[in-house]
């Protein structure tokens, strides 16, 4: 999968949480899942879970300290794919 | 440094499956998930050690200006409970954070601050008196807006609560 794919993907696990439909709309590589998606961050663990099933992937707490935008979730599952 | 959470119980029932597989290993460490297994009411326990890790991390932020999804290394200690409050500090990367709960019916909120005797001084204020740097850090301007205390401000489903160190 390439980048925009893997942001096709991300989208549907993204929306449950997603509180700014605007945002979502407009969603990029530059999305902050905070401060532009307004997502909860007891709801950041979901998106993280949400990711490790659908990819069968890990995410360890090193990578998961990095996951407040789209850009990061993309570059750690591109990474974690490539392990494979 | 301050910082402050509020969760509302009603809101977190319908936003988070905490008992869903994984949530709380991410999220707790091994000390915290035994509070919780052992609890009369997991559910608060799990919603008190959230809300001290977010309101330390508020405060913890507010001095490093970094931001990170590390609640894990935001390691909560509670040294004191009863059914309506609680006490206790979270201690991120050598940083100790003091912190006060208030466990109501409907709502937890909690208030970490860097220098144990500040809590004394911590005062529930109104949101218009809040102004915010260029990082985004409130404050809330005192004096005609000559003087700025550190506040913090949270907002979860029906609550908001905003508060300041009065006097330091």
């Amino acid at each position: 999968m390439n980048r925009e794919e893997l942001i096709d993907a991300l989208k549907p696990i993204i929306a449950p949480y997603t509180t700014n439909d605007d945002a979502f709309g407009k969603l990029s590589e530059n999305t902050d899942f905070i401060h532009d998606l307004q997502i909860n961050s007891a709801n950041l663990v979901d998106i993280v879970l949400d990711i490790e099933e659908k990819f069968d992937i890990v995410i360890d707490n090193p990578d998961m300290e990095r996951m407040l935008n789209v850009k990061a979730a993309i570059d750690i599952i591109e990474s974690k794919l490539q392990m494979k | 440094m301050i910082g402050n959470d509020v969760i509302d119980l009603v809101q977190s029932r319908k936003d988070s499956n905490w008992r869903r597989r994984g949530f709380i290993p991410k999220l707790f460490g091994a000390d915290e998930q035994l509070l919780i297994a052992n609890s009369p009411d997991p559910e608060t326990t799990l919603w008190l050690l959230w809300s001290m890790k977010e309101a330390a991390y508020k405060a913890w932020n507010r001095e490093t200006k970094i931001r990170k999804y590390m609640p894990k290394k935001l390691v909560c200690t509670i040294s004191r409970q009863s059914v309506s409050n609680a006490c206790g500090r979270v201690v991120c990367e050598g940083k100790i954070y003091y912190t006060e709960t208030i466990l109501a019916p409907d709502f937890i909120h909690s208030i970490a601050v860097s220098v144990f005797s500040h809590l004394d001084y911590v005062i529930e204020i109104e949101k218009n008196e809040i102004v915010k740097d260029h990082f985004g850090i409130p404050y809330v301007a005192v004096e005609g807006g000559t003087e700025l205390f550190a506040a913090s401000v949270s907002n979860h489903g029906r609550f908001e609560k905003v508060v300041a160190i009065s006097r330091i």
